[in-house]
């Protein structure tokens, strides 16, 4: 008996400087829980609203996402005019020994250029 | 008259909610929050020891409350309030034990700061000496709790600090009242036989 009563008395010593502690609780702290409060409470109004977007934002996203996958699909498959370069060309004209030596000699050929048009103009 | 002739009412037929009554649970949960927040302040900064995680445990508390409780009764939020809260700390635990694992991993060393006790003037009329020996005494029941197992800790804070009856620790505790009863009365030993004879 005597022991439970000593728990009591612990106990209630225990809350005492508890509440004690709670009462220190400094003022910037309090500011920052009045806050916390204030944004709770302004999830109030909110609340159905974002549950409603909760309900349907999956359903919009793969809606939004099979539409752009469906627009690419098909812009790919649109026939055009323009040719695409093959790269498998390009390699062949970059490792040709002539193409080497031509830009090697580029400077040359823009004077044969020119100079042919001069000619031209001459003649 | 029908709900939709209330010029208060946000909602027509099929939604129950109007605007009167939004404004008065948004006042009892005010009240309630307000009432509340500093004692679980504190409990979740004895079980962490760090307030400004305190803080935002706290304020998650709050949202969840108002988010997914407020349409119930108000006796049940105390419980159900401490219940979103005690999940957070044992979330965090969880998470520091996992982010202790990986500092010790990479070598780094935990840059824990010191408690800074508050320098503000003392409002309950307490002198210098006897605010002093009031905070050692709360430090050392601090210490005391923080080394408790985690569920005695939480059984001894919500039914002694928050004063919640054993039906209500039991709730937000997510336990059975007679483990509760467990768990309290081995706490109280356990910081009896810590704190020693002179602390009382």
């Amino acid at each position: 008996m005597s022991e439970h009563k000593d728990d009591e008395r612990f106990a209630k010593r225990a809350k005492h400087l508890f509440d004690e502690s709670v009462q220190d609780i400094d003022g910037q702290t309090q500011s920052r829980l009045n806050r916390s409060r204030q944004k709770a409470l302004s999830e109030i109004g909110r609340r159905p609203a974002m549950g409603a977007l909760g309900v349907w934002a999956p359903a919009t996203g793969i809606a939004a996402a099979a539409v752009v996958a469906v627009t690419l699909w098909s812009g790919n498959r649109q026939p055009t005019d323009i040719v695409p370069p093959s790269t498998a060309t390009d390699f062949e004209i970059l490792l040709d020994e002539d193409s080497l030596e031509m830009l090697e000699e580029l400077e040359f050929y823009s004077w044969m250029d020119l100079d042919g048009d001069a000619g031209a103009n001459v003649g | 008259m029908n709900a939709c002739s209330n010029v208060f009412a946000v909602s027509c037929p099929g939604e129950q909610v109007s605007g009167v009554e939004t404004l008065q649970r948004e006042q009892e949960l005010n009240r309630f929050l307000a009432e509340v927040e500093k004692r679980a302040l504190r409990i979740v900064e004895i079980s962490i020891r760090d307030r400004d995680e305190a803080l935002d445990l706290v304020q998650n508390a709050m949202i969840k409350l108002v988010r997914k409780y407020s349409g119930r009764a108000s006796v049940e939020w105390t419980p159900l309030f401490y219940r979103i809260l005690q999940n957070g700390v044992r979330d965090w635990h969880r998470r520091q034990a996992v982010r202790k694992r990986v500092i010790v991993w990479f070598g780094a060393s935990s840059n824990d700061e010191p408690d800074v006790i508050s320098s503000a003037p003392d409002t309950a009329g307490r002198t210098p000496q006897e605010q002093l020996e009031s905070r050692e005494a709360m430090q050392g029941l601090e210490r005391a709790l923080a080394a408790l197992p985690g569920r005695q800790r939480e059984a001894f804070m919500l039914r002694t600090f928050e004063g919640l009856d054993v039906a209500g620790t039991a709730t937000a505790m997510g336990c059975s009242a007679g483990s509760v009863k467990t768990h309290y009365s081995r706490a109280v030993h356990s910081l009896r036989e810590t704190l020693g004879e002179h602390w009382q």
